[in-house]
């Protein structure tokens, strides 16, 4: 995701999110009648630099590090913190959006603000600055793997989500002969939107790798052709056609190692005479016709029982 | 066997993933026909090769493979280096010849494509 | 070593000039362009490769190489087994594809560049 819609996104989440949803729940309290002398061991053995004064269920007002300092410095004698701490208190209400709580920590320079029940008036929690920063960062991510997850299962609920007796997506890739430089294009555009489809990895192989052969035959050997893709539930079909010039012999074709590849095809590192075998390998079933100057054929058929989303027939069993 | 160390093993030069050194490579082959790299080839594995040319990316591609190293010092053009870096796909580059870079994977410890057992 | 002594060590076939395997093999190049072997190959390498058309008698010929070792099952065609008969080329076969095949013959001492 580019940094920039992560930016916006993260302002779309502070409107979105509650302060109730962030904030640390039981946080620590001191009562009204606590002495000051008690307070110096709570705030270093919690390591905080504030808490609520509460009494009962009710918030009766803050005592922070600053207050205790100054009572040191004043070197007055001891007293219960209701003598010392702030009564006029900033709060917060659990239901308000974070954006009310970044504002406040903005609006007044306090490092935390207590969280109360808007119908109870019942402290909930503390907020910090670091609260707020955590749970954007939870939230994000926990979007994120959200995200990827109904990507990933696309292709699934598309199926799933059309009523029809037959669904199918088509797809088209034209392919220019002699283009030896452009060649692969087709197979990996092909690849790619299987792949955002959500469709299974072992399945996107095969077909990407029969059908990257099969578009190398159409550059070496014909003037240019196109390629079908039709993606069901049950199955894949690829379709190559050529207008020319044709196989001879069809049944020769198919032998492994038998080539009419020129030299320059195999110093290309094809034309070895493997494509056709190499695709009945990936193939479940394929077909090959071919009319001598009209041109020719190939189906290509990848049957998946279990469903192109969860395929257990991987290449290697195929193989 | 992680890619830095194939690096190391074979003084090659990392031409771009150089991010990806800590991968894991599970396997190797050596091979200048595609056709066979398709036909052969597990996943994540590496392919050796004395072909630089724009296909050998294409079946790395197509292929899932993990790595794709160069052999006898031969180099990609920038328009091969592009295609890897948008497919994530690393690239090096060693002075050895294939049968000496094979040689020194395979007593290293690196399994082939055919002796690999998941 | 000598080309019956690997053929030997490593379970290899032989489909051509049988007559020849006390060749000594004192490297080894694995390529599958032949512009690349006719380029680089040193004399008396052992040369690993998939291709198996008549072109690589040729090649091996002309480079005054050991034996070719074809990979991956593949086996020779009939016009490259008659021309390397013809030629005193030994043609050998192998399952294994070139990655274990070469990692073999190194591990029994075959070089892939001088040293």
């Amino acid at each position: 995701m580019p940094s920039d819609s992560r930016i916006s996104k993260v302002q779309e989440l502070i409107y979105e999110i509650r302060v109730g949803e962030v904030m640390k729940t039981d946080p620590v309290t001191v009562t009204p009648q606590m002495p000051m002398s008690q307070l110096r061991e709570i705030l270093r053995e919690k390591r905080i630099s504030g808490t609520p004064v509460v009494k009962g269920d009710t918030l009766a007002g803050i005592i922070s590090i600053e207050d205790f300092i100054k009572w040191l410095a004043d070197r007055e004698p001891d007293c219960p913190i209701s003598e010392k701490m702030s009564k006029d208190v900033q709060t917060l209400y659990a239901d308000e959006p974070l954006t009310q709580a970044v504002n406040k920590f903005e609006q007044y320079g306090f490092g935390r603000f207590p969280v109360i029940d808007r119908e109870s008036q019942k402290l909930r929690g503390i907020i910090t600055k670091g609260a707020i920063v955590e749970g954007l960062l939870r939230k994000l991510e926990i979007d994120h793997i959200e995200e990827e997850q109904v990507y990933r299962r696309r292709i699934k609920h598309f199926f799933e989500d059309i009523l029809a007796d037959r669904v199918s997506l088509f797809f088209r890739y034209e392919v220019a002969g002699q283009d030896f430089k452009r060649a692969g294009e087709g197979a990996s555009r092909l690849k790619s939107s299987l792949r955002r489809l959500g469709l299974d990895p072992q399945i996107i192989r095969r077909v990407a790798i029969a059908t990257y052969e099969a578009e190398m035959n159409l550059i070496i050997y014909t003037k240019g052709g196109r390629i079908r893709v039709r993606v069901e539930p049950q199955e894949i079909v690829v379709r190559v056609e050529d207008s020319g010039p044709g196989i001879p012999d069809v049944e020769k074709a198919m032998q492994p190692g038998y080539s009419t590849a020129p030299e320059w095809v195999r110093e290309l590192g094809f034309g070895a005479g493997m494509g056709l075998t190499n695709i009945r390998k990936c193939a479940s079933r394929m077909g090959l016709h071919s009319a001598v100057g009209k041109g020719t054929t190939l189906n290509i058929h990848i049957v998946v029982e279990n469903g192109v989303t969860r395929g257990t027939e991987g290449i290697d069993s195929a193989a | 066997m992680k890619l830095k160390e194939i690096e190391k093993i074979l003084g090659a030069e990392i031409i771009t993933g150089a991010e990806l050194r800590e991968k894991n490579i599970e396997m190797a082959c050596g091979s200048d026909l595609m056709s066979d790299v398709l036909s052969f080839m597990k996943s994540e594995s590496l392919l050796l090769t004395g072909l630089t040319n724009l296909q050998v990316v294409r079946t790395a591609e197509m292929s899932d493979l993990a790595a794709v190293c160069f052999v006898r010092g031969k180099k990609p053009d920038r328009e091969i280096i592009e295609m890897a870096e948008s497919k994530n796909i690393p690239l090096m580059t060693t002075p050895l010849p294939m049968f000496e870079s094979c040689g020194r994977l395979y007593q290293e410890g690196l399994s082939g494509c055919s002796e690999y057992k998941r | 070593m000598e080309l019956k002594e690997l053929i030997q060590q490593l379970n290899l076939g032989v489909r051509s000039a049988r007559g020849h395997l006390e060749r000594e093999v004192t490297g080894g190049y694995a390529s599958d362009l032949l512009s690349d072997v006719l380029a680089h190959a040193q004399e008396a390498n052992l040369w690993i490769t998939l291709q198996v058309h008549q072109n690589i008698v040729a090649v091996a010929s002309m480079k005054n190489l050991a034996g070719i070792v074809l990979v991956n099952g593949r086996e020779p065609e009939q016009e490259t087994v008659e021309k390397a008969e013809a030629e005193n080329i030994v043609i050998m076969v192998s399952a294994m594809p070139t990655f274990e095949l070469v990692g073999k013959l190194y591990s029994l001492g075959i070089p892939g560049m001088e040293r």
